[in-house]
């Protein structure tokens, strides 16, 4: 897995890499400005460029104009856009767009390297990663029209993770249970929220995220 | 009713007494002739009223029962002359028209009255003073717009060619008249009685004709309303000219009058003191029209203003000169200049004031003078709805300066959330990121690499305590903390922090409102951060005190000056948060000699 990874702050910028590093991914390159990410990306060709929203000189949305383009140059590049805070209006438009190769998290999310290697490979083989501050504030917020109510404690769990962009495999993993009991959950709650199964785990975020914020 | 007015004194007005202003002034000095005692008029009145009687007494004794009908007229005539001439005298006392008016009717009685005298020198006197009326009738209709006051050398000719003829000649030709009753014939001759006769009726005509011509002169070139006050003029003017007729007759014919003739000519007299009172009725009018524009003045605005004032006061050409502030020049509703007429023409100026001081100035024409009270009630209501209009352009611009400044306020406010949200993105936030990035770091580290272990405690460490300033900052930003203790030690912490060196002197401040405080504390805060920022100055002072309800708050420094208060958000900010406390911020900021900020603010203490 290698990366490039564009943050202003040094340390910020920094302590990521060393993170990843550590565990066991490739810091292909580091920039600090949008031009110099474009340069590194074209550059190294990585299988994810983790991109900061708020980036010189304006410090508003350079980071997502920045990743905008990278998709437009290399589309099967994923991206991971990290910042400050999340906010379901951002992740709903970016995701909206294309949501295969693409990813907003936290910057914390770093400090379990696992999790966000995790998310890392979900959008280097072009599945989707959403914060989970998004998922639960979208979930808390009485949405869904009145759907949720009829989900399991377990289907609310399954859910969380399935809009997080977690693919089948992983949810077990996470919440180890049993592939086969995962698949169950996963189709009831389709059939709960009046969503046709596709079976591909690409636009499911997408499908998910659209019942959430309904 | 007693009006007493003393120079620059106050007017007892019954039991008001108020300051008399300048427009008071100007309307009451009309009344400022010689005062007459209600026993003057009261004798007057009887006096006319005898006179008028005894005139009659021949009619009603059937001693007059020869005279022709017009006689009767001419009797009746000095009675109302007397009633118009008596009240015009009693309203304008110092207008001469009153007194004209009451010589006039008097003077139609004279001969009457004398005739019942049963001696020689009643005879005499009838005879004399037979058309002694004449005189002062010609110098009532010359002067009917000036006040009765002879003004003109012409119109002083021609009185004068009436006393000449009337007066002078009557007395001559009474020498050579021989006739029962008449004892000033001195010299009986005929013959040099009618050449007299002949050059008198001559002069007498040629007194009527130039009198004529200038009252019509008058007429052609006068305004409308001052064709108005020239009505009875124009009608004493047609009884001269049927008089004139006449005497002309009498010169030129056959020397007998027609009865129809002399009926036309007398009772021609009578529109005299019939215009007289269609004048009065009319300004009566006007005065019940006030009413209506009362009511109108609080919608009025500009020009409607104007053309109202013109029709309550029956002057088309009326105009309302606005002053402009602060210097001797008048505009119009519309902005454009006024140029005031010289006094002493016919036009008249009446000031319209407003707490002492002139706002406009009403022009209109000399001959509305006759009904100052009708000038005063008009340049009343101008000065209400001038005042109005000057409320509601101040209270609009009052209100759109408010707008603004709570348009400011609110950019103000929302530019400050975003500085802070920035502030804590860029600053502590990001720093708190990275530092638990490092724990996590280190959290690996610190059994197989101790000596990295210690390095990464070490920097986040420093992280945490740069975090710790840079909220502390922000917090005191957002609210400063230490005004909970008082505006002394806020600023006291305040100067300590700045770059500059400042010194603090703060006197017998008391105990000030948490907004009070607060504007000055900010006051300080941005003086002294533009201090720092662009003053390049070697020291600084703020000075608080207390001087009369007011609390000062003053940021001086020895730097470069130049500032322009008008530019820089920041400052703008201050007024208007100052300005939300009735307070107010001044910046002296002269090139090269330093900058001083002061805040004055109500402290009520």
């Amino acid at each position: 897995m290698r990366v490039v990874i564009a943050d202003d702050s040094v340390l910020v910028r920094e302590g990521i890499a060393a993170l990843l590093m550590r565990a066991g991914v490739d810091v292909a390159a580091q920039a600090s400005e949008p031009e110099e990410l474009l340069e590194h990306v074209d550059a190294e060709r990585p299988d994810v460029a983790i991109v900061d929203i708020r980036m010189p000189p304006t410090h508003t949305d350079e980071g997502l104009r920045a990743a905008q383009e990278i998709r437009r140059r290399h589309p099967a590049m994923g991206v991971l856009i990290v910042s400050q805070y999340v906010e379901a209006g951002i992740a709903t438009r970016l995701l909206a767009e294309s949501p295969e190769g693409l990813g907003y998290l936290l910057k914390d999310r770093v400090r379990d390297p696992d999790e966000f290697v995790d998310a890392l490979e979900r959008v280097a083989d072009g599945g989707s990663a959403l914060d989970p501050e998004i998922v639960s504030g979208l979930l808390g917020g009485g949405r869904g029209n009145g759907a949720l109510e009829r989900l399991t404690p377990r289907e609310r769990e399954v859910l969380e993770l399935l809009a997080e962009g977690l693919s089948n495999q992983a949810i077990a993993d996470r919440l180890d249970i049993a592939l086969r009991s995962t698949e169950k959950h996963v189709s009831a709650i389709f059939t709960k929220l009046g969503l046709p199964d596709t079976g591909t785990e690409h636009r499911r975020v997408l499908a998910v995220l659209q019942v959430l914020r309904a | 009713m007693r009006v007493q007015l003393t120079p620059g004194g106050t007017v007892e007005h019954g039991l008001v007494a108020a300051p008399v202003s300048r427009r008071s002034a100007h309307v009451l000095s009309r009344f400022s002739g010689r005062e007459r005692s209600v026993r003057f008029w009261v004798a007057l009145w009887l006096l006319a009223a005898a006179a008028q009687i005894g005139a009659l007494v021949p009619v009603f004794s059937g001693a007059a029962a020869a005279e022709p009908g017009y006689a009767l007229v001419f009797r009746l005539l000095g009675g109302s002359f007397l009633v118009c001439g008596l009240i015009a005298w009693r309203r304008r006392p110092d207008s001469n028209i009153g007194l004209l008016m009451t010589l006039v009717g008097f003077g139609f009685f004279v001969a009457p009255l004398a005739g019942q005298v049963d001696a020689p020198a009643g005879q005499t006197a009838a005879l004399y003073f037979v058309d002694i009326w004449t005189i002062p009738f010609v110098a009532l209709l010359l002067t009917s717009v000036t006040g009765g006051r002879v003004q003109s050398a012409v119109d002083r000719l021609l009185v004068w060619t009436f006393v000449a003829a009337l007066g002078v000649l009557q007395f001559v030709w009474m020498l050579f008249l021989e006739q029962a009753g008449n004892v000033l014939v001195a010299f009986p001759d005929e013959g040099i009685a009618n050449v007299i006769d002949k050059m008198q009726r001559s002069l007498t005509l040629a007194g009527c004709l130039g009198t004529i011509l200038v009252i019509g002169g008058r007429w052609r070139a006068a305004s409308p309303a001052r064709r108005r006050a020239l009505l009875p003029s124009v009608a004493g003017a047609v009884a001269l000219l049927l008089f004139a007729s006449l005497l002309a007759n009498d010169l030129l014919g056959t020397g007998t009058r027609s009865d129809l003739h002399l009926w036309l000519a007398i009772t021609s007299l009578l529109l005299v003191p019939a215009a007289f009172l269609a004048g009065l009725l009319r300004s009566r009018l006007a005065r019940a029209g006030l009413t209506q524009l009362i009511r109108d003045l609080r919608r009025m605005r500009g020009t409607e203003l104007q053309a109202a004032l013109a029709k309550a006061m029956g002057d088309r050409d009326l105009v309302v000169a606005r002053r402009v502030p602060g210097r001797q020049a008048y505009v119009d509703a519309d902005g454009g200049p006024v140029a005031l007429p010289t006094t002493g023409g016919e036009r008249r100026i009446v000031p319209v004031e407003r707490d002492g001081s002139e706002i406009a100035a009403i022009v209109y024409d000399a001959s509305l003078d006759d009904d100052p009270e009708l000038v005063e009630a008009v340049s009343a209501a101008a000065a209400i709805a001038l005042e109005n209009e000057a409320l509601h352009a101040e209270s609009e611009g009052r209100l759109a300066e408010l707008q603004a400044s709570r348009a400011r306020l609110v950019t103000a406010g929302d530019a400050e959330r975003r500085r802070l949200e920035r502030n804590l993105h860029d600053g502590a936030q990001q720093r708190l990121v990275a530092l638990s990035m490092q724990l996590r770091l280190l959290q690996g580290r610190i059994r197989e690499d101790p000596s990295t272990a210690e390095a990464l405690v070490t920097t986040a460490s420093d992280e945490l305590a740069l975090s710790l300033t840079e909220l502390r900052e922000l917090a005191r930003g957002l609210h400063p903390a230490v005004l909970d203790h008082g505006l002394e030690p806020a600023l006291e912490s305040l100067v300590s922090r700045s770059p500059v060196p400042t010194t603090l002197s703060c006197d017998a401040v008391g105990t000030l409102s948490r907004p009070v405080e607060l504007a000055a504390y900010f006051v300080a805060s941005e003086a002294l951060t533009n201090v720092a920022k662009y003053a390049c100055a070697t020291v600084a002072q703020v000075r608080v005190a207390c001087e009369r309800r007011t609390l000062v708050v003053e940021i001086a420094d020895d730097g470069t000056g130049g500032v322009d208060p008008a530019r820089g958000s920041g400052l703008r900010g201050l007024v208007d948060r100052l300005e939300a406390l009735d307070g107010r911020l001044t910046v002296v900021s002269p090139p090269g000699a330093g900058t001083t900020v002061r805040a004055e603010l109500p402290c009520g203490s």
